[in-house]
């Protein structure tokens, strides 16, 4: 008896799932190409290739190690073959720029259909619409702006309260100064890095102007004062970081920041991963939400996407139907997430469950409260706010500052609105 | 018949290889003038890719770095490598070992240079550690992380990479120097220094351009050794051409800015090789007269 209605569950939804395409008789393909090749990232995108394969798929995933922009680099000549992969990874702005060059896949229906749109904060929304369509459905969400605390420079600073505003945080990292912590700041010398820094200040100092400025490129924010106190709290944190450093990846530090030899790191959700994969315990750090000034949280938004290429086979437009329903199902994205140790994109997955950590907890009930409070906005650092010419030509003004001292936060502040219109 | 096969081995590999260098070479300069972003398109925008990129403080410090590290990479490479293969010269034992040892450096990819010595060089772990280990608690080597000499570090590593193959052709250069010159001046009472300034050295002219020549290609396409090393920091310090050209191309989406900065850089190359083109012309003309 419990054998029969298990079964019968299971083709109700196996019907359900199976799609218009099930009903054609066709099964359902998908090309998909990626960077996420190894370690969670890779672990993540293989079982989500298994789902895809339980649900009568035939999954064909290419990944391109190495930097997003040799992914971009095999898709563009795919592009431009003529062949593009039915599904690719994109993200930020980019999803509008490259499906300007090659028709997508308008998902509207399916989205619709999913009620998807209800539960996704609305400007991760708009980035992946371009022109109102959905061509793009985001996979999961990274906060940039996270506080990782070394719980061994918290003793040796004798505190043991998180800070709230960037006035708590400078007086936390002096008291870690006067307490023995050798660099108050651990940090990595890449480009990103140093974006995040300043991103980091800049939202928690005024959400409003960090939307107007860095996403919405007023020249008169550009120019405001809120610029110029985002580059003086950014110097500060510069003086903190060890200027050894000189061009490494964040966690070549790991060790020394869990030793309490640095005392705190500003960055994303991907850290807390990675200090695992090392071998550290959760008792060794504690997660923060980053500083704000306003007191209500501010959440600085980076989200992994998947952007679907129109095709003519019909095997190969059942299987965007099917990934796309994937992608967006609580289920999947709740495996996903606690693979990588992102959070899901939709609202309403919960995370009181025993595969989420306290830092996931926070994390999204801190975005919870960034978008009831307009402050979840989009991240300079990691190309989810501008298109990656103009990102990078303010990283190169925030990361020149970073790395030399002698510039002061108005000469940065001009330089920054110069090279914004240098860009435009 | 034979002369046919004759033709068809050497111009059928050449024409193809001459079609790709120009081929592509003419399709970079059309690119650099066109509109293209994302994808390559047709259109016209004139010079304004060129004004762009050499209105951007990333292609004037790639510039100035350009120059300070090929004068200093070409000059202490060569003079490395002279050095090498005069010491080899000196019919040693284990010439073959020491002669491997010193090329084995050209036989690791510049990618792996790079991040040893970024490691070498950093003060944090590297030599300054090391040295400060000792008890010389004041001894400051942080070039790495100084921004003003940064782009020296990139020289050292390269020097170290190239200097083996300098040497190489240094010393065959040496080896073809005729006995009975050195004999004679020997006769005539020339001691080692003057042997080696007067009457070896005067002789190697020729190949001491070739080493110039090809080192300082070398420099002007080097991309993978600042990666690696610097990647291009601290801040935009250590940024060369190739750096920038892949940066605008790849990372910021522009193929036809990207493309403007190959034409300088390739312009750069050709202020370079037509001079030692016309040199040759003129040593050739000189030695048909004599």
């Amino acid at each position: 008896m419990t054998s029969i209605h298990r079964r019968t569950v299971l083709a109700g939804t196996a019907a359900l799932l199976g799609t218009a395409a099930r009903a054609q008789g066709v099964k359902p393909r998908l090309t998909a190409i990626s960077q996420w090749s190894a370690g969670s990232d890779g672990a993540a995108i293989t079982a989500l290739g298994k789902k895809f394969e339980e649900r009568g798929g035939v999954w064909q995933h290419s990944p391109v190690p190495g930097f997003t922009t040799d992914m971009m680099n095999k898709l563009r000549a795919q592009i431009m073959a003529g062949d593009p992969p039915a599904c690719s990874q994109l993200k930020g702005p980019e999803i509008a720029a490259w499906s300007k060059i090659a028709p997508t896949v308008d998902l509207s229906e399916t989205v619709a259909a999913a009620g998807y749109e209800k539960v996704v904060s609305p400007d991760l929304a708009r980035l992946h619409k371009p022109g109102g369509k959905w061509a793009a459905l985001p996979l999961q969400v990274y906060r940039t702006n996270a506080v990782y605390l070394s719980k061994r420079a918290m003793d040796k600073a004798k505190a043991d309260k998180i800070p709230v505003t960037w006035d708590d945080f400078n007086v936390l990292a002096e008291k870690m100064k006067a307490g023995g912590v050798a660099n108050p700041i651990a940090n990595g010398g890449t480009r990103p890095d140093d974006g995040q820094k300043f991103e980091a200040a800049l939202v928690g100092i005024s959400p409003a102007a960090y939307r107007a400025a860095i996403m919405n490129l007023d020249a008169k924010a550009l120019n405001g004062p809120e610029i110029k106190a985002a580059f003086a709290q950014t110097r500060k944190i510069a003086d903190w970081m060890d200027p050894n450093t000189a061009a490494q990846h964040f966690s070549t530090n790991l060790a020394r920041f869990i030793a309490g030899d640095m005392g705190i790191m500003i960055q994303g959700g991907w850290a807390q991963g990675v200090l695992l994969n090392a071998g550290f315990k959760l008792d060794d750090f504690i997660i923060a939400p980053g500083p704000t000034n306003n007191g209500k949280p501010v959440f600085l938004l980076n989200a992994d996407a998947f952007i679907f290429w129109q095709r003519k086979e019909p095997d190969l437009i059942a299987g965007q139907k099917l990934m796309a329903e994937l992608v967006m199902d609580p289920a999947i994205q709740t495996m996903y997430s606690q693979i990588t140790g992102s959070i899901p994109v939709r609202s309403d997955v919960d995370l009181s469950g025993p595969g989420w950590s306290d830092g996931q907890r926070e994390t999204a009930s801190t975005l919870k409260g960034a978008i009831a409070a307009n402050q979840a906005v989009l991240s300079l650092a990691h190309n989810m706010a501008q298109e990656n010419g103009m990102t990078a030509a303010m990283i190169d003004v925030i990361t020149e500052f970073v790395k030399n001292s002698k510039i002061t936060p108005e000469q940065a502040t001009t330089r920054l609105a110069e090279a914004v219109e240098g860009a435009r | 018949m034979r002369r046919i096969a004759e033709y068809v081995t050497i111009w059928v590999p050449l024409l193809l290889s001459a079609g790709h260098v120009v081929l592509f070479t003419a399709w970079t300069t059309w690119m650099s003038f066109t509109p293209s972003t994302l994808m390559p398109v047709s259109g016209w925008v004139g010079w304004r890719n060129y004004t762009a990129v050499l209105g951007t403080r990333n292609w004037s410090i790639a510039f100035d770095n350009l120059l300070l590290f090929g004068a200093g990479f070409v000059v202490l490479t060569a003079l490395t490598g002279l050095g090498l293969a005069i010491l080899l010269d000196q019919r040693i034992r284990g010439e073959n070992v020491l002669r491997s040892v010193f090329l084995y450096p050209m036989a690791v990819s510049f990618v792996v240079t790079g991040t040893v010595w970024s490691w070498l060089l950093n003060p944090g772990m590297g030599v300054q550690k090391l040295v400060n280990g000792w008890g010389w608690t004041g001894f400051r080597f942080d070039w790495l992380i100084d921004r003003d000499m940064a782009i020296w570090t990139v020289v050292i590593a390269g020097i170290w990479q190239a200097s083996g193959f300098a040497m190489a052709l240094f010393l065959a250069g040496l080896r073809s120097v005729e006995g009975d010159l050195i004999k004679a001046a020997q006769i005539d009472g020339a001691g080692p220094i003057r042997l080696y300034t007067r009457v070896i050295l005067p002789s190697l002219w020729p190949i001491a351009v070739a080493v110039f020549v090809i080192l300082l290609q070398f420099a002007i396409k080097t991309f993978d050794l600042v990666r690696a090393l610097t990647g291009g920091g601290p801040g935009l310090a250590t940024q060369l051409p190739a750096l920038v050209v892949y940066d605008f191309m790849f990372q910021r989406g522009h193929i036809g800015r990207g493309s403007a900065a190959a034409v300088l850089m390739l312009l750069t190359l050709l202020g370079v090789l037509l001079p030692y083109g016309a040199w040759k012309l003129y040593r050739q003309r000189r030695a048909a007269r004599a």
